[in-house]
This record gives structure tokens, sequence and C-alpha cells, in this order.
């Protein structure tokens, strides 16, 4: 008899999966990867007070503690269903049919693909690909290799390629198209990237974060942004070049570019052509929410939170009686974001489940206090408006479901 | 994009973007009628990486489109998976 099943060994559903444990539930984990830990094996950085993040450790870490705990964890199980029979839940997968009264949804994110001319070439992959592969597999993406996207991730895994010896060459916009959208319009591009000055450390950038909160000096920076871009950690970022087609016959050889204006225009008869043996598209995150979806959630567009996401309480409930949500499907954030919504998820669900003594809720309200500090303190925000973001769907949750939150209650 | 007729936007059916865009502005519909018409996102993937850019197409191309709804829906089974798993036979 399982209690609940949680989907997604990343860092929120294994902090999920841990606390429920704490409170004397059966838990079962399932992911699709060989091994636990999610997307936080691929993560490596220094943190501005100088500490390491080492991804690999933090998921060892959690996982040592769920096994300490009994928490059942498959990997290598792939979910394809989702839907509620009766009082439990039905988690239709690859190994059979589980059944659990709980399930918390953890499945994270996926990549934003950015078609570019040429990039079904061999030699072409996502950014998130370089950096599973980087630090995962350990193995070498290419001798050469040209970034098209600049974005938050991009400059994160563009460090961890760096750390690992890989030598990338030129960071360069996609063409502006309806496809690329803002990702394809430099004066966009840079505005996205004023709260990652500290990740990008170059003058015009920390200058950035002052003053181009102004569209006027935004404006002139971009005019006045050097044509051979300006370094991140030596590479340089050409906010005013577009990759117009991948090259290649049989792999990828190289990359057509050109030089483009402030609003993302080519520029005609400035086409460049760079060398490169692999090329990443970074076109960002998107919470990924297809489960949720398939079970009957009821969606919302928030921009700040990197899409649609399955409409959630600040308890990461769902509409969806004994359905649960927690990291980057509620919204694109850092993996240490994720591990304390994932024990907010597992606090909430305890509660559900009639466990935990008189003060669970405090330790309830202690979790969601967490949350607010882990993300006052991220080194990495992937949206300077994530604080709104949260509070729009939080709000509309009241405005929704309010009421029966506290009918509930007083019942309970 | 002017040249990117050729480029593939659904790689499991091979669709284009001239293709897409060209339906898109010929019937002027919703995502769900362009995926139909042109087999973009039904391919063995299920709209994985297509999905996204379907929408872009027709937020680019049909006026008004909202954004508080999932415009192309999803349905299970989410995951490329045999008639045999479908019917829970998993020995």
């Amino acid at each position: 008899m399982i209690d609940v099943i949680v989907i997604g060994a990343g860092p929120a559903g294994l902090a999920g999966a841990i606390t429920c444990a704490e409170y004397g539930l059966q838990v079962t984990v399932i992911d699709e990867f060989v091994r636990p830990g999610g997307r936080l094996i691929g993560q490596l950085h220094q943190e501005p007070s100088g500490e390491w993040w080492n991804g690999i450790k933090e998921s060892s870490r959690m996982h040592n503690e769920a096994q300490k705990r009994s928490v059942d964890i498959r990997c290598g199980v792939s979910v394809y269903n989702l839907e509620k029979d009766k009082d439990c839940w039905n988690v239709h997968t690859n190994i059979g049919t589980l059944i659990a009264p709980y399930v918390l949804v953890a499945t994270g994110a996926a990549e934003f693909p950015i078609p570019v001319p040429g990039w079904t070439l061999p030699g072409v992959m996502s950014i998130g690909a370089a950096q599973v592969m980087t630090n995962v597999h350990r193995v070498e993406v290419g001798k050469k290799g040209i970034i098209i996207g600049a974005n938050i991730l991009a400059f994160a895994i563009l460090n961890e390629l760096q750390i690992a010896g890989i030598n990338v060459e030129h960071i360069v916009l996609p063409e502006k198209s309806p496809l690329s959208q803002s990702a394809g319009e430099p004066e966009e591009v840079l505005k996205s990237l004023l709260n990652a000055s500290h990740l990008a450390p170059s003058p015009i950038l920390r200058f950035g974060s002052r003053f181009m909160k102004n569209k006027g000096f935004r404006k002139l920076g971009m005019k006045f942004y050097p044509k051979r871009g300006v370094k991140v950690n030596g590479t340089p970022l050409q906010l005013r070049k577009a990759a117009l087609e991948i090259l290649g016959k049989d792999q990828v050889e190289g990359v057509l570019t050109a030089e483009i204006d402030a609003s993302g225009n080519v520029i005609k008869g400035t086409e460049k052509i760079y060398e490169a043996d692999f090329v990443c598209i970074a076109g960002g995150l998107y919470p990924l929410a297809e489960l949720t979806a398939v079970a009957g959630c009821p969606f919302q567009y928030v921009p700040e939170l990197g899409g649609h996401v399955p409409l959630h309480s600040e308890k990461m409930e769902t509409p969806l009686e004994g359905l649960f949500v927690a990291g980057n499907i509620t919204g694109i954030e850092s993996g240490k974001i994720a591990m304390a919504q994932g024990t907010t998820a597992g606090i909430s669900i305890a509660k559900h489940a009639g466990k935990g003594s008189t003060d669970i809720n405090k330790k309830l309200d202690q979790a969601l206090k967490n949350v607010h500090t882990v993300r006052q303190n991220a080194a990495i925000q992937f949206n300077p408006e994530i604080a709104n973001g949260r509070r729009r769907i939080y709000e509309l949750w009241n405005d929704l479901y309010g009421k029966r939150q506290d009918s509930l209650q007083e019942i309970g | 994009m002017n040249n990117n007729e050729a480029l593939v936007i659904c790689r499991c059916e091979e669709v284009t973007y001239g293709q897409v865009f060209a339906t898109a502005k010929e019937h002027q519909c919703t995502s769900r009628e362009l995926k139909l018409r042109t087999r973009a996102g039904m391919g063995f993937c299920g709209g994985r990486t297509c999905r996204v850019m379907v929408d872009r197409i027709i937020e680019s191309i049909v006026p008004n489109t909202g954004e508080g709804e999932i415009p192309l829906k999803y349905q299970p089974p989410i995951r490329p998976i045999t008639f045999g798993t479908a019917g829970e036979k998993n020995d």
C-alpha cells in the first residue's frame, strides 16, 4: 500500500518524498532518468558568497536521506497517464499502474526550442543537453562551440562548459521571427539580462543593471553595443549578431551570422561565417505540466513563471483533491527553491493525510516562509518579476478556492 | 524569416515552417486545426518539440488568440508506449 506517489526525483520531488516519509507516509518516487537527482545532477556553479553549488553532491545527499527513510525510488519509469479513480489516483507507467491517494507532480521544466535552419544537423543540441552530456555523462560535446540565444540558463551552462575545458567561441542571438520572438530582439534580451549582471561580469551589464531599467538608456546602450560583443567569462556575448543558418554537410561545420540592429533586423551585407563543430540552442525553460493537464487540472498563463502553470496554492495544492505540485512545474526558478517547495508540498500532503501533531500548521507556515527566504537569497534568478508572478497565481487561487479552503479547515 | 520555407518544425512528421505558416495563413485557424491539417505535432514524440512553435505560429498570424488556456490539448498517452503497455500487459 502506497500513500504518496512522487513523480520526478529532482530537488522538489526528493524533498517532498523525504518530508512525507518523515511524517510516516509510505512513499514511492518514480523518475524517467536512470538515476535520481533530476536537473540537479547537471548543476555546478559558484555562489556570490564564493561557495560552490555541486548538484551531484546535493542529489546524493537527498538520495541517501530518502533511502534512510525507506522511500522507494524507481528510476527508468515513465508515466504516460494520470487519472482519478474514486478516492485514489492511478499513475499509469511503463511498469504498470501504481495507485495512491496522494500524488506529488514534480516534473520540472522543458526547454523552449528555437528552430534555426540547419538545426537538424548532428552537432546541434539544446543547451540543456550540452549540460547533461558534460556534467552527467562526462562526454565532450565538441571542440569549438557557438551558443544561439542569450539568457540566464545559457550563461550558467556556458560557465559549466568552460569549467569542463570546453571551448565556446561566441554567443549570438537567434534571428528575429515569430518563432524566436523576443529572444531575437537585442533590446529585449538586454532587459531580461539586467538581473544577471553578477553572472555576466562585464562593465556593460553592470552598467546595465543600474541605468538600463530606463528604456532610453537601453536604446542608447544597444546602439553603442560593441560589434565584437562583451566578454562573458571570456566568451564574447554578441547581442548585435544573429544566427541565420547552421551550416554543414554531414555535421555542424559553422554558423552563418549577420549583424542586426537594436530591434533585431538583419543588416544586409554583413554576413559572416563562424566555424564551429557544435551548436547549442538556448531558448529558455517552461514548466513541464503535461501530466497535470491530462489529470484535468485548470491552468493559468503567467509569463513571469515561464508560461502555462497548473493552478495551485502557496501550500502546493491543486484544485484536484490529493494532487499536489512542486518545483519548476509551478514556475521557473532555481533548484534550492524547488527543494523548499518540495518540503512545503510534503507537509501539505501530511496534513491532508491527517498526519503530524497539532503543530503541523506552524510547520507549514515555517516552510512557506522558508520558500520566500530562499527566493530572496537566490543566486540565479530566471525572471526578475518572479515574485509578482507568484503573487498573481496565489491571489487567483484565493479568489477561486479560498472559501473552500476555509471550510475544509473548519471541518478538519 | 525569408528563406526558411524548408526549415523543419516537426521532426517526427517532417513538416516544414513553410507548410505550417502557409496553412495557418490560409485557414486562420486554431492550433488544433493547424495540427490536424499539417500533422505537425502528431508524430511519435507527441509534439514535445514542436507544440510550442505551432502555438506561436498561430499567435503570430491569428489575432486575439487567447493565452489563458493551453492552446493545444494534452492527451494520454503523453509518452510513446506499446499497445501492450496500454492494455496493461506488463510481462
